[in-house]
């Protein structure tokens, strides 16, 4: 099993903010992982955290926007066997304190894609993206040697 | 995402197929859901459904109270690796009807 990357490596690419660009999240998020030889296993848990991610910007931070033209960029960079996922959007600002998921026990529709990150990565913060930028959000995962 | 329904008796069998996530569960409600309101059991067969995000569990979940709620049930059959992995993080394996 493979799980090291081995070489720094940094990818962006930017996105339409609406549902149908969650596939081409995927697969840029895909091909990534790819080059970076990450193995089968954790580069699906990695997919779904950083759909996820861009589902909460397509679902929430742009609740009341839903025809935007705006983008929203997903950057992947791998340094020192440890890899970053930066999202950067022009929506409605987060305010971290607002996000918690639902009680896993209370079994009903919705409240699992902020689980799944936090499940999934081992940080997850709220960072000042710069202008033009509202959002930017950090994941990072430690990936072993 | 595509689909294939067979209907044979009192029981409805939904292959789906590809990837389900928040840009085309409107359509697996479309699908699913008639079957459940008509009292059908519900098979849903997820073999060939390689990747499923929250949106898409939500449409387990709620396909499966929707069935209690009509007094059948959706039984999830042949549900791939990948698919079985998030049905498990969400704590799910015990709640829905796994075969």
């Amino acid at each position: 099993m493979n799980e090291t990357a081995q070489a720094n490596h940094t990818e962006k690419k930017a996105f339409l903010v609406k549902s149908s660009s969650l596939k081409d999240v995927r697969t840029f998020c895909r091909e990534v992982f790819e080059k970076l030889q990450i193995e089968q296993n954790l580069k699906d848990e990695l997919v779904l955290a950083i759909a996820e991610a861009a589902q909460n910007i397509v679902k929430h931070a742009y609740k009341d926007n839903p025809d935007t033209k705006d983008i929203m960029v997903v950057k992947i960079s791998c340094e020192d066997n440890k890899l970053q996922i930066a999202f950067y959007d022009m929506g409605t600002p987060v305010d971290p304190k607002k996000i918690k998921h639902r009680e896993i026990d209370n079994i009903k529709p919705g409240g699992l894609g902020t689980f799944f990150i936090q499940e999934i990565m081992d940080a997850v913060e709220f960072k000042d993206g710069g202008k033009p930028w509202i959002n930017h959000l950090v994941l990072t995962k430690k990936l072993k040697n | 995402m595509s689909y294939k329904v067979t209907e044979e008796g009192n029981i409805a069998t939904i292959h789906l197929d590809g990837e389900i996530d928040m840009d085309v569960v409107e359509k697996a409600k479309e699908i699913i859901f008639p079957h459940i309101d008509a009292g059908k059991e519900i098979h849903l067969n997820l073999s060939q459904v390689q990747y499923m995000d929250s949106s898409g569990i939500s449409v387990l979940i709620e396909s499966h109270q929707k069935a209690l709620e009509k007094n059948t049930k959706v039984i999830i059959k042949d549900v791939s690796k990948s698919v079985l992995k998030v049905i498990m993080m969400a704590k799910l394996e015990q709640i829905l009807n796994l075969e």
